[in-house]
């Protein structure tokens, strides 16, 4: 699951416009100004010309954390990827850059790339992403030793499958093969994808249960997963999960706008929108 | 002042609680009594950063309703930010009046993207019956209402739609000031609104008030 709906907002930068955030971007020497200036393009979901040039760019560069960082390890790099997943067709070019990043050696940044090439939906990702996920959850979903993480960023990858939207067997059997995965965040991104893939309700459903699950944490996956499958049957589910309204509206909204895409205009059935409106 | 013995046991076990679960379920069954004494240990509860516990506070700060709201407004400026931030949800529950200059400048300039929801559902919310002001206080809800169809985050946006819907059917609303509101409706279901469900609630809205 990326940040909370209040990071955005919770990272306390200063307001600022386009060219100043293209003006930032190439500040090589102040990393922080650049890795504000990466997330607001994305955010801004800017269409400028210089924004995928610039990005791809900044997606090059190398930062080990230092001491007094306020940021991630290479954070500009994997602001720019994250960036360039929400721009849309005008990043095109960047997927080969984004499919490289996808074999760096930070985690992070894989699971940036990974990200990004399903919301671009880049179809020559998939290869890359079933390699990354080819040794199966005993191995790619282990645990790093000495970190809270896995060997891969699985449920990035996972989810990144689904967002691309190839339903061939080899993707099925590698996403089937996670259904067991130890972790229940692992285990709901691969029942997301299923579920976009294959239209099979089981996979919902899984979800669905996932939304009882103890930890606060789990919930609000499976929430964050429903919502990106807009599956309608989970309205009442998600409306009754005990998690941040945020979240649940969110995953409404999800629900909303894949009935507003299949329908003939904007219309939504006033049942979803209800729903909503109860947790504002 | 005495409490009485079941209030008061209640809020003992708030305060005993020791796990985040146990503060949920003391909170939870203070909150169920709806009772003016648990006022201020519901406050209190605002600031503990448990956010499950918050939102049975929450609940039980609007079940007990207009006789809390200015506990809540006097001890506002002493909150930490989350507390602030749940103390507009309770008064945007609660409807009452007296929070609307809160809940104007929460939606205006609030930093907490939830908070600006909660306070745009609150001025939709506010029950307006002072003859000697409501008038006054109606047209600050929808003058508020429509400055925040600017607002950077989409979840501020859908709730404005919403407040406006249910401020323009009010029957005191006059045609120009109808009109205006519609207008702002209208910007939400616009090109410029780049998303969707935003677009299809003021669509509903703007549906919703052409049926009277």
């Amino acid at each position: 699951m990326q940040s909370g709906p209040e990071g955005s907002q919770a990272w306390n930068g200063d307001p600022i416009d386009e060219a100043e955030a293209l003006r930032r971007l190439q500040l090589s020497d102040d990393p922080s100004a650049q890795y504000y200036a990466a997330w607001w393009l994305g955010r801004s979901r800017t269409q400028h010309p210089q924004a995928v040039p610039l990005l791809r760019n900044a997606l090059q560069q190398r930062r080990a954390r230092q001491l007094g960082d306020e940021v991630e390890e290479n954070a500009v790099a994997r602001n720019a990827a994250r960036a360039l997943g929400k721009l849309g067709a005008i990043a095109n070019p960047a997927i080969p850059d984004l499919l490289a990043t996808l074999n760096d050696d930070d985690h992070g940044l894989r699971e940036a790339a990974a990200r990004s090439l399903g919301q671009l939906k880049a179809e020559a990702a998939v290869p890359l992403l079933l390699a990354r996920l080819a040794s199966g959850p005993d191995v790619a979903g282990a645990r790093e030793e000495g970190t809270p993480r896995m060997k891969e960023p699985c449920d990035a990858l996972l989810e990144a499958l689904g967002d691309i939207g190839i339903g061939n067997d080899a993707v099925l059997t590698t996403l089937k093969s996670f259904l067991h995965h130890e972790r229940p965040v692992v285990r709901s991104s691969a029942c997301r994808a299923l579920l976009q893939l294959t239209d099979d309700p089981q996979w919902g459903e899984a979800m669905v249960e996932l939304l009882q699950h103890d930890q606060l944490q789990v919930r609000r996956a499976a929430l964050m997963d429903l919502g990106a499958t807009g599956w309608r049957p989970a309205l009442t589910a998600i409306s009754n999960t005990l998690a941040e309204n945020s979240l649940k509206l969110i995953a409404l909204r999800g629900i909303a706008e894949t009935a507003v895409d299949k329908a003939v205009d904007d219309a939504v059935d006033d049942a979803v929108l209800d729903a909503m409106d109860a947790l504002l | 002042m005495t409490l009485p013995t079941p209030i008061a046991a209640l809020i003992e076990a708030v305060d005993r609680a020791d796990t985040a679960d146990g503060l949920l379920e003391a909170t939870e069954a203070l909150a169920a009594t709806g009772h003016p004494a648990g006022a201020r240990c519901l406050l209190e509860i605002l600031g503990f950063n448990n956010p499950g516990a918050a939102v049975a506070a929450v609940d039980g700060l609007i079940a007990i309703g207009e006789p809390v709201v200015d506990t809540i407004l006097d001890n506002l400026d002493g909150y930490n930010y989350g507390a602030r931030a749940w103390s507009v949800r309770a008064l945007a529950g609660i409807a009452d009046r007296r929070g609307l200059p809160v809940l104007e400048r929460a939606l205006a300039a609030d930093i907490g993207p939830s908070v600006r929801r909660a306070a745009a559902c609150g001025l939709g919310n506010l029950q307006l019956t002072d003859p000697n002001h409501a008038e006054a206080e109606r047209e600050r809800c929808r003058q508020g209402l429509i400055q925040a169809t600017d607002d950077g985050e989409w979840i501020v946006r859908y709730a404005v739609a919403v407040g406006l819907e249910r401020r323009l059917r009010e029957t005191s609303c006059n045609p120009m000031q109808r009109q205006q509101g519609e207008n702002a409706l209208r910007k939400l279901l616009s090109e410029g609104e780049d998303v969707k469900v935003v677009r299809s609630r003021a669509r509903l809205a703007l549906q919703r008030l052409s049926n009277g």
